[in-house]
């Protein structure tokens, strides 16, 4: 086939003709993030749209275009990068993405996306939706929640009759993956397995399976994909004179971890304890601000009136806003109740459980104790957030390069492997 | 005119709690609360989640000691795919120990130094702003340092078994799904880049040196000092010994009587009820047999100790005897003592972790075990703050049905409030002003159990100390914040 010229951003490549847009971008060094892009797979899916660019002036997925002579594509300008962002943005919003809590966890391209694209908070509110956990099938359980509808799927999982075990089913915003028990029931254990670890997200798992790796082990954990495409950053010097900050910290609904992250610097919160005073934390006894405060750092999301009180407090007496770990980010964890109404929560926990008296009939209930929310919100959802630190807990690395660069100006890279959701 | 004072949050532990103090017009306590603010619902939104699922989940209750919960989920997990810990591969069993006993030492490490030691080094009247590990670290830099690195050593064994220090992820259904490196064993053992094991039991005595010479000198403050009478609930081995991964469950009473006598932990639901306060998110266990009255116990590094004939590493045993010497060999209810018992513990879980890692068995790859899958799974396990409970209940097609979860704390919780009013009787009652040193020691014995109040309110989340004075009309006359 003939080579043609074609352009990304202004520069001139080449490629053979007919080649996917894709493919010929990362032969010649540019990057296009892709989730449901496979190279065999013909005609490529084009559903995610995480691939979008601009070609010859009209914004497209870049997966189903091939190279021909003159192709002018925008790939990394501002608007461009953002709009790609914002559609993975949309996905994790979308459905139930509870990183920690997933055995797809640094297995699942769509969390692996997260990362490419710098992620740490999504832009849109989260949808809570309850969809089902369907348990019918032989060997699989499928949550979908965790879809997102890009249909490899459907196109890929046959059984050895050649028949379809996954299909569209409803239509608009209603459309699903549904499964055709039948047919699943006749694939093998190794074919289920399979179709598992095809599925980009956690939707498709098969029963009592655990891909669990050890973490650093897993494929998304330790390099980007980016890795070959970056030039290497030249890190500023660091700052020499410290003026010495004050820092306010507080664990709301959280369970302390990122605060335990934080102090997983080890020797040297000995240096940092010389740079910097520790205003209201549940580290010191200072219980009420005392003064006004460099910077906040906030853990967990809010589940009663106090934790929203609290969260105010610190929007006020602090410069800087920071929300560090998964549940002060979107919710996290805690937010697994927020598909749940809190009354039947509450029966659980006091008047049903195993161990409950016969005839229970007291739910906490005390002008001592705030109220719990309808639903665990975000940091964001109550006050200005000015920055967010992702992760179950976030590194401890993570958390102090953001911290040293908010308070003293100082420059830093965060490595692929210090930014995670889980 | 009535008085109610309230301290919130308290701080210095693991999560969020407040006090309450009411007096009347003679400034008499007339009742107090420690109440646990928050509310999650683990047990609810657990269920309709596939049961493989649970180990990974539920250690999001808590970041201090999510080691605890993923074993004990992980116990819980391998009955449900048939596979009782008896039944686990030798090494699979030997390494969740490991991290386990990582887990205790980096908990108690990190209670001792950074939460308590304030209070031990510059006493519980110290103006507030030095009632923090900071302070030490800046006044006691040696101390401090020993205190990060024991932390740190207890974290790298759990991030080598766990893959990260924090919410790791080791078991699988039926085991481990990663042996221990032989680098990795080095790297523990010989030295070059952190103190070695050999360093960790020196310093786990050189603290319980500290401690016996804390105790000689504040003797009649610390017998005294939120001293009542409760039972002690733990797990003991086959010999009655100290046992922390898999054991029979124990309780003894104010005086020694048995309560309960070695049981298996799969009968815990034919001893343990749960009550509910209006006052509180956290529940109150107690055994059925002897009742809601008297029938709750004190979990932890003192119950431990209370509890067993032994422990069964010499270091520690010595340490056990010259305890037990020192209390006159009565069953101890001093509330101060349990930092001196969490220190012996430090010492025995360094200990077995140089036994763990002299262990060739950590290295084998045989690490997982299969069953008969079956509906309900029990772990029990005891976790830093003391013995832990996860129980499953899962249908035919392996969805979680039913979750019941005992957290140590929700023992601890009546003894908490008990010391609770033993300070607000003894040391606030009908004393005029209320000064901040006075509300600290409220905390302090707080902190002694070492609350984790973040996994107590799994069912819920968080605690602060604030006390308000209320009138006999119910009004709030004044309102203090420790540092107010």
């Amino acid at each position: 086939m003939a080579t043609c010229t074609f352009w990304i951003d202004g520069k001139k490549y080449e490629a053979e003709e007919g080649s996917n847009l894709v493919d010929a971008a990362k032969e010649n060094g540019v990057f296009i993030p892709s989730l449901c892009y496979f190279k065999h797979i013909d005609p490529p899916l084009g559903t995610c749209r995480t691939c979008t660019c601009k070609i010859n002036g009209r914004f497209n997925p870049a997966c189903t275009e091939s190279i021909r002579e003159g192709l002018k594509v925008e790939v990394n300008t501002p608007e461009l990068v953002d709009m790609r962002k914002a559609l993975v943005e949309m996905m994790f919003a979308e459905g139930n993405h509870f990183c920690p809590a997933c055995e797809k966890s640094g297995h699942c391209d769509l969390q692996h996306m997260g990362y490419e694209l710098n992620i740490s908070t999504s832009r849109f509110p989260h949808l809570f939706k309850d969809r089902l956990i369907d348990y019918m099938p032989k060997r699989m359980v499928m949550e979908h929640n965790r879809c997102i509808k890009c249909r490899r799927c459907v196109e890929e999982v046959f059984t050895a009759d050649k028949k379809r075990v996954f299909m569209y089913i409803n239509r608009g915003n209603e459309t699903m993956v549904g499964i055709d028990y039948e047919q699943e029931a006749k694939l093998t254990e190794i074919e289920a397995e399979n179709a598992m670890k095809m599925c980009p997200t956690g939707a498709i798992i098969v029963r009592g399976k655990s891909l669990s790796k050890p973490f650093g082990d897993r494929p998304f954990d330790m390099e980007s994909a980016q890795k070959h495409f970056h030039h290497p950053i030249t890190e500023k010097p660091k700052v020499a004179n410290f003026e010495k900050k004050t820092i306010a910290t507080v664990s709301l609904a959280g369970c302390f971890g990122c605060h335990m992250s934080m102090l997983d610097i080890d020797t040297d919160i000995l240096d940092i304890a010389e740079l910097v005073s520790f205003n209201k934390s549940p580290l010191t006894d200072i219980k009420t601000f005392t003064q006004r405060c460099h910077l906040g750092i906030v853990e967990g999301g809010c589940c009663n009136t106090e934790n929203i009180e609290t969260l105010k407090k610190f929007r006020e007496m602090c410069d800087i806003l920071v929300v560090m770990g998964e549940c002060a980010v979107w919710g996290g964890l805690p937010a697994m109740r927020n598909t749940i109404p809190l009354g039947e929560c509450l029966e659980e926990a006091y008047l049903n459980s195993v161990t409950s008296e016969a005839g229970e009939n007291t739910v906490p209930y005390h002008e001592d104790l705030p109220k719990i929310l309808d639903r665990v919100y975000a940091c964001n959802e109550i006050v200005k957030v000015d920055y967010s630190i992702p992760g179950c807990p976030p590194s401890p690395n993570h958390i102090w390069k953001v911290v040293k660069s908010l308070l003293w100006g100082e420059d830093y890279s965060l490595l692929y492997s210090e930014f995670k959701y889980d | 005119m009535k008085k109610k004072i309230t301290i919130d949050p308290v701080t210095r532990v693991e999560g969020h709690g407040r006090v309450t103090i009411h007096l009347d017009e003679y400034g008499k306590v007339e009742d107090s609360f420690f109440h646990i603010v928050e509310f999650r619902g683990f047990e609810r939104f657990i269920q309709g989640h596939p049961y493989w699922e649970a180990p990974v989940l539920v250690q999001r209750l808590c970041g201090i000691c999510p080691v605890s919960h993923h074993l004990a989920a992980a116990k819980a997990i391998d009955q449900l795919v048939g596979v009782d810990p008896e039944d686990l591969s030798p090494a699979a069993f030997k390494l969740r120990k490991l991290m386990h006993y990582g887990q205790i030492f980096q908990s108690h490490a990190l209670h001792f130094f950074y939460l308590a030691s304030p209070d031990l080094l510059f006493g519980v009247d110290a103006p507030v702003e030095k009632r923090n590990v900071f302070a030490v670290a800046i006044e006691n830099k040696e101390l401090a340092r020993k205190g990060i690195l024991m932390r740190k050593f207890g974290q790298e064994i759990i991030q080598a078994i766990a893959g990260k220090k924090i919410h790791g992820v080791a078991a699988v259904p039926g085991g481990m799904h990663k042996t221990f490196d032989p680098k990795e064993r080095e790297y523990f053992l010989n030295g070059k880049d952190i103190p070695n094991i050999n360093t960790m039991i020196e310093w786990s005595q050189e603290i319980i040196e500290f401690i016996k010479g804390y105790h000689e000198k504040n003797r009649s403050m610390l017998d005294t000092f939120a001293m009542f009478p409760s039972g002690h609930l733990g797990m003991v081995d086959n010999s009655g010994n100290l046992e922390l991964y898999h054991g029979k469950l124990r309780a003894i009473d104010s005086i020694g009587n048995i309560t309960l006598p070695d049981v298996s932990t799969n009968d815990y639901q034919k001893y343990f009820l749960e009550g509910v306060e209006r006052w509180s998110y956290m529940k109150f266990p107690y055994l059925k047999e002897v009742g809601r009255e008297k029938g709750w116990n004190r979990v932890g590094p003192l119950a431990r100790i209370n509890i067993c004939n032994a422990i069964p590493t010499p270091l520690a045993e010595k340490e056990r005897q010259v305890f037990v010497a020192f209390t006159g060999q009565k069953v101890n209810n001093s509330t101060l003592y349990s930092h001196w018992a969490r220190l012996i513990e430090i010492l025995h879980c360094a200990e077995m972790m140089r036994d763990l890692l002299h262990d060739d068995e950590i290295l084998s790859s045989d690490l997982v075990r299969e069953g008969k899958t079956r509906h309900e799974g029990i772990g029990i396990i005891e976790a830093p703050r003391g013995t832990l409970t996860h129980h499953y209940q899962i249908d035919d097609k392996g969805m979680i049905t039913r979750c019941n979860l005992i957290v140590s704390t929700t023992h601890n919780n009546e003894a908490m409030n008990q010391a609770v009013r033993w300070v607000a009787n003894n040391v606030i009652s009908q004393k005029g002003t209320i000064t901040d040193g006075m509300l600290n020691q409220v905390e302090v014995a707080i902190r002694a159990y070492d609350p984790c109040l973040s996994c107590a309110t799994q069912a819920l989340g968080q605690m602060p100390l604030h006390v308000e004075l209320i009138n006999h009309q119910g009004e709030l006359i004044d309102e203090r914040f420790k540092n107010g």
